[in-house]
């Protein structure tokens, strides 16, 4: 075991340091294109280097405040594939914001919190045990949400501050476990299948599950679950398309992974499983999975409709992780992999479109397809992909959900829950490809003569060109990441 | 390793034709027709072997799309795969003049290519899940085809056929998970075996591996979800919405592809479920053989009273493929390997090949009326075909196979499924439907003929205008419209030679030995059997010069139509709206409750303080001074500024104040829970 290991603070430290520097440095009069190569460079060393520094058993603790709360880092397959998904994700979106910003004039403030957001999950990521997981779960929130309130306008700072309450009354929540549990050993070191002191917990079964509801409640939140759900729709169409793609691509998933350490890590799914807890977390992420794709269906602006999608899908890995069986955990985990690639590329279309155009409305986008052909190219792909049409991405994840679910015999979620993600499947063709088709079949009538060409620089493009090719690659070699899923599910179960 | 190619060969040559059509269209079509002839000829020298007796390819790519894709060449697979890979090359062919004046033509080679691609891969498809995969793609590329005139009614057609086939698709899906859960393999070779063992535990509840209970009716739901997809691609009533719109609307090359090979994929899959889970149930075939009545005489009855060309045929595949599906029917009723499931199998496997060559050709036949003259209404295009011999014996290949006249291919396929439906019992009334359809079909085919090839038309400016197209076709076109219909004529006139051993080849696929297809001989012109086609002819003849001779007006009521009538307002109106209602509370309830809280409980304090009270009186004193000591120098007073502040200070103080009070609250209300806990737990 290689234990104190300083590597593992080089992807936490790093963007920390860079995002400092893009902050203060900022107001230098350099030109964009210079600070733009700049911060991309920055993103790529650190993607490099998490992933060269993250191998699986390193630890490193950093302090402790007394003997129940210390600060421990520790590499598992989990922080590993999440933080290699996480430096991915955002190198491609970062690349595209430099492009984005490059006009605006909060361009530094901008790459500053953006790059001290990185830093903050990659250290969440890498954490050892819920309080250190806590601790960067609020820094992230906070170091996050002046990215949501950009613009500055009144409204942007309302969705910000939405965004914030919703956040910390969340964190809260978990808190309130944190707190609950701590007697009976749930700030240990995470170790699959749980570490809670069974003998010491007979009798207080029930402080247990109210515990263990809130922790997935308050985590939930920023998986955008029902109840706590109503931040994702405010403040994805205010903040910047990049922003609103790291938001629902990674930071939404962030909760999902904190459920996973409580849940799996921490409590341990037997002692969930059959409880009124795990039926409550089901009915909760069913009513989420419908409730957020019917309101897509009904959304008229892009990015909002693009939101509430998020709030269906991350309800998806909600559902798949209280099935609490393996292939069911398999479908969760690799549809976080794959639902983070496909609506970073869908938020990021929405931002080409509104950058290159100013659309932000579903019906103002007919023949957008011939004026913007490649970027709408990547839109249908990904957009299949999240309907889970094989062979892209999505469809592999839902078969393993469905199947999952149906093996699990917790009836009638058994059944009940394929169903219900079959008609979402069913309202999210309904309101991704009707943009599609509008698109690029606008009618015969429609501008007679060569289309005028919006497409965006190659800049732009390039990050959604590879996150749909990912897609597509991820949807028929999906093995590239579930053997590691099974490997770990098998650890867990 | 072959396989593979079959399937991968026409995707990457739509992604060269793509690039390339981007600077040369020509060397595009060129190699389009390349492409889908080479794969063609593949498929014959597969057929070949197969003919040969070599035995079946199989690959298993495991790992793919999750569960692994396999796929395997059979001797039915062969028999449809050339089928498919034919029809390919003769409408690719036949497009290069027919699209002369059609915009988007890269766009509708590059999906036509990967169309290919996807159907040969649903027919090689070893288990339903690879079948499902291709099914899908084959699905979303051939939308394009519909949609491909962006026209009004097109896109109508277009997003129609879009939502029937993601509808359908996502409850064969929903079939998959529970076939899968409950028997563990959708290999179909695995499938008979896996369900024999449950049915031979009833009446006693079969458990499976993961705990769950089959019982009858879990079974027939799980068939009938994996068969609900397929059977909406197929055009099975009440699924079909899409067909009698989709096909006029689409290029003539495509509406013969859909019409011809994308339908019988549909079957492709019926045949599975049928052949692999419910071989001799009654109940099932019974099902199946109403279903195949109703879509039969539906599509018949649409047929004949459509005044337009593409449209009749349309109405007529959805027809045929009812004919198809009595077979099914007639084969699920009948006892496995007993003589009536051989009549039924061969019957089947015929019908669609025959079904598939015939509407190939007459689809390519509108094409050349429509690339002509652009029109499709019979009262338009009535004489176009005077004069024109060649197109005419083509067309009337077509027509008599279709119709079932004793000498034609489609004779044969009609007289066996007419002999199956007798020997496995399906009753009297069932029977006279299939010889009332079949009458019908004459009688709109007959309308055909007579309307474009014997009459002349009411303008005889336009008549003499049809007179004088002489180069209507150039030799392409020739050549893709004839080879078909020769095919087809062959097939008519040497049944034993050519389409026995169809039959053959594909028993095994349908559940049937080799040697019990062998062994089964029928005198296709017995007494018994002409005696069958005559009452039909009788049949389709007196409708013909009875009722629909003069027919010439669309008579049929334009608000019969289920989808505008249930389907539309169901799914774009009533659920949307029920459950998007329900969604909204839902949607809103959190904030709603935060802003109840606010109104009322938590109600912040007012940050309005209003100007120029008694509280500003330090800030005048002040700015009273400051004027003094400190003048501004334009001679404005300190005064306002600093009252502003001053109010400015004191509503933040306020709000300090109030939140402090509110943390207070909540302080309080939690150490009281806290104590409340701790004095019940102790």
């Amino acid at each position: 075991m290689m234990n104190n290991n300083m590597l593992l603070l080089i992807p936490i430290l790093l963007p920390i340091i860079c995002g400092l520097a893009a902050g203060l440095f900022g107001k230098l009069r350099v030109r964009a294109r210079y600070k733009g190569m700049a911060i991309v460079a920055m993103l790529a060393v650190e993607a490099i280097a998490s992933i060269l520094c993250l191998r699986i058993g390193m630890s490193l603790v950093v302090g402790s405040i007394n003997e129940a709360i210390r600060i421990v880092f520790r590499v598992d397959a989990l922080s590993r594939m999440f933080g290699a998904l996480v430096v991915f994700v955002w190198f491609l979106t970062g690349i595209y914001a430099c492009e984005y910003l490059k006009k605006d004039k909060h361009f530094d403030s901008f790459f500053a919190f953006y790059l001290m957001t990185e830093g903050m999950i990659m250290a969440l990521a890498e954490a050892g045990n819920m309080i250190t997981f806590y601790m960067f779960f609020e820094m992230m929130t906070m170091l996050s949400f002046p990215m949501v309130m950009h613009d500055r306008t009144h409204e942007a700072i309302r969705a910000g501050l939405k965004y914030m309450f919703y956040s910390v009354a969340g964190a809260l929540m978990s808190l309130f476990a944190i707190f609950m549990l701590t007697p009976y050993g749930y700030l240990g070191d995470f170790k699959a299948g749980g570490i809670l002191d069974i003998e010491a917990l007979t009798g207080h079964e029930q402080v247990l599950l109210i515990s263990a509801l809130m922790m997935i409640v308050g985590l939930g939140t920023k998986a955008g679950m029902f109840p706590m759900h109503a931040w994702l729709p405010t403040a994805h169409p205010e903040a910047p398309a990049p922003a609103s793609a790291v938001l629902s691509g990674v930071i939404t998933k962030t909760g999902v992974i904190g459920i996973i350490r409580g849940v799996y890590y921490c409590i341990g799914s037997r002692l969930l499983a059959g409880t009124w807890v795990q039926h409550t977390w089901l009915v909760l992420s069913l009513i989420t999975v419908l409730m957020g794709s019917m309101l897509a269906y009904r959304e008229p602006v892009l990015k909002k409709r693009l939101a509430y999608s998020t709030v269906s899908q991350v309800s998806y890995m909600m559902f798949g992780l209280a099935i609490m069986n393996s292939v069911a955990f398999t479908g969760a985990v690799s549809h976080i992999v794959f639902h983070s690639l496909i609506k970073t590329t869908l938020f990021l279309v929405a931002g080409a479109v509104i950058h290159q155009t100013g659309h932000t409305r579903v019906e103002e986008l007919r023949a957008i397809g011939k004026e913007m052909p490649v970027t709408m190219c990547s839109y249908t792909i990904v957009s299949l992909g999240l309907i889970g049409i094989p062979p892209l991405s999505g469809f592999v994840s839902k078969w393993y959900l469905a199947s999952g679910a149906l093996m699990s015999g917790t009836s009638p979620y058994s059944w009940l829950g394929p169903v219900i993600l079959l008609i979402s499947a069913l309202l999210t063709a309904g309101y991704l490809l009707p943009v599609t088709v509008r698109g690029f079949f606008p009618g015969v009538n429609y501008g007679v003569g060569t289309p005028n060409r919006a497409e965006p620089d190659v800049i732009m493009y390039v990050p959604m060109i590879v996150m749909s090719v990912m897609t597509l690659i991820l949807g028929i070699y999906p093995g590239l990441i579930t053997t590691t899923i099974q490997n770990i599910a098998a650890g867990i179960f | 390793m072959l396989t593979a190619i079959l399937i991968l060969w026409p995707m990457a040559a739509a992604i060269i034709c793509f690039c390339l059509g981007r600077r040369s269209e020509k060397a595009r079509d060129i190699l389009a027709d390349i492409a889908t002839i080479a794969e063609c000829a593949l498929m014959i020298a597969l057929l070949a072997r197969s003919l040969q007796g070599g035995s079946d390819l199989y690959l298993g790519l495991p790992g793919l799309c999750g569960m692994g894709l396999n796929l395997t060449l059979d001797g039915f697979r062969c028999v449809y795969g050339t089928v498919a890979s034919l029809m390919w090359a003769t409408t690719s062919v036949f497009s290069r003049q027919y699209f002369t004046y059609y915009a988007n033509r890269n766009r509708y080679y590059l999906f036509n290519l990967l169309t290919l691609g996807a159907t040969m891969g649903v027919f090689l498809a070893a288990d339903l899940f690879t079948a499902f995969v291709f099914f899908e793609i084959m699905s979303f590329t051939s939308f394009v085809w519909v949609a491909h005139d962006e026209t009004g009614s097109a896109m109508k057609a277009a997003c129609t056929y879009l939502a029937v086939a993601i509808i359908g698709g996502l409850i064969t899906l929903m079939g998959l998970f529970m076939l899968y859960n409950m028997i563990g393999t959708l290999t179909l070779s695995e499938i008979p075996v896996r369900i024999e063992e449950i049915r031979q535990v009833w009446p006693r509840p079969f458990v499976t591996v993961y705990g769950g209970i089959v019982t009858p009716t879990r079974l027939y739901l799980t068939g009938g979800l994996v068969a609900c997809g397929f059977a909406a691609k197929a055009g099975v009533w009440p699924l079909h919405i899409w067909l009698p719109k989709a096909h006029p609307v689409a290029p003539a090359p495509a509406s013969a592809l859909l019409s011809g090979i994308l339908t019988k994929s549909g079957i492709f899959g019926i045949l599975a479920v049928t052949c692999n889970m419910f071989a001799g149930d009654a109940a099932w075939g019974r099902a199946i053989m109403w279903l195949g009545v109703i879509t039969m005489f539906t599509g018949a009855l649409l047929a004949l009273f459509s005044i337009n060309l593409k449209r009749t045929l349309a109405c007529s595949s959805m027809s045929q493929i009812g004919f198809i599906m009595t077979g099914i029917g007639a084969y699920a009723l009948s006892q496995p390997g007993s003589e009536s499931a051989v009549l039924a199998a061969r019957g089947t496997v015929l019908y669609m090949v025959n079904h598939s060559l015939i509407k190939l050709v007459l689809f390519m036949i509108a094409g050349v009326v429509y690339m002509n003259i652009h029109k499709l209404e019979l009262a338009d295009i009535r004489g176009y075909g005077r004069r024109k011999p060649l197109l005419a014996v083509c067309f009337a290949i077509g027509a008599l196979s279709i119709s079932g006249i004793p000498g034609s291919s489609g004779y044969i396929a009609k007289t066996l499924l007419h002999e199956a439906i007798v020997e496995s019992g399906a009753g009297r009334v069932i029977e006279w439907l299939f010889l009332v359809c079949g009458g019908m079909t004459l009688c709109y085919m007959l309308k055909l003929f007579i309307t474009v090839f014997a009459e002349k038309n009411h303008d005889d400016e336009l008549q003499k205008q049809y007179y004088g197209q002489k180069d209507y076709w150039n030799a392409e076109s020739r050549i893709a419209v004839t080879v078909p219909a020769v095919i087809l004529a062959v097939m008519g006139l040497f049944p034993y030679l050519i389409m026995n051993r169809t039959a053959y080849m594909s028993s095994p696929f349908l559940g049937i030995t080799r040697d019990a297809m062998g062994e089964c001989v029928v005198v296709y012109y017995a007494v018994h059997n002409l005696t069958g086609s005559f009452i039909s002819i009788a049949i389709g003849l007196v409708l013909f010069f009875l009722i629909f001779r003069r027919l010439d007006r669309n008579v049929w009521p334009e608000w019969l139509d289920l989808e505008d009538r249930i389907y539309r307002p169901l799914i774009l109106k009533i659920l949307p709206g029920i459950l998007g209602f329900v969604s909204a509370i839902t949607g809103q309830i959190t904030d709603e409750a935060i802003i109840l809280l606010r109104r009322t409980t938590h109600r912040q304090i007012s940050t309005r303080v209003p100007t120029g009270s008694m509280d500003d009186h330090l800030a005048v004193e002040a700015g009273m001074i400051l004027d003094h000591i400190l003048p501004h120098r334009d001679g404005s007073s300190h005064i306002p500024v600093l009252v502003e502040k001053e109010e400015r200070a004191a509503r933040t103080q306020r709000v300090i104040y109030g939140s402090l009070s509110f943390g207070l609250i909540l302080v309080c209300i939690g150490l009281i829970l806290v104590l409340i806990y701790t004095l019940a737990s102790a």
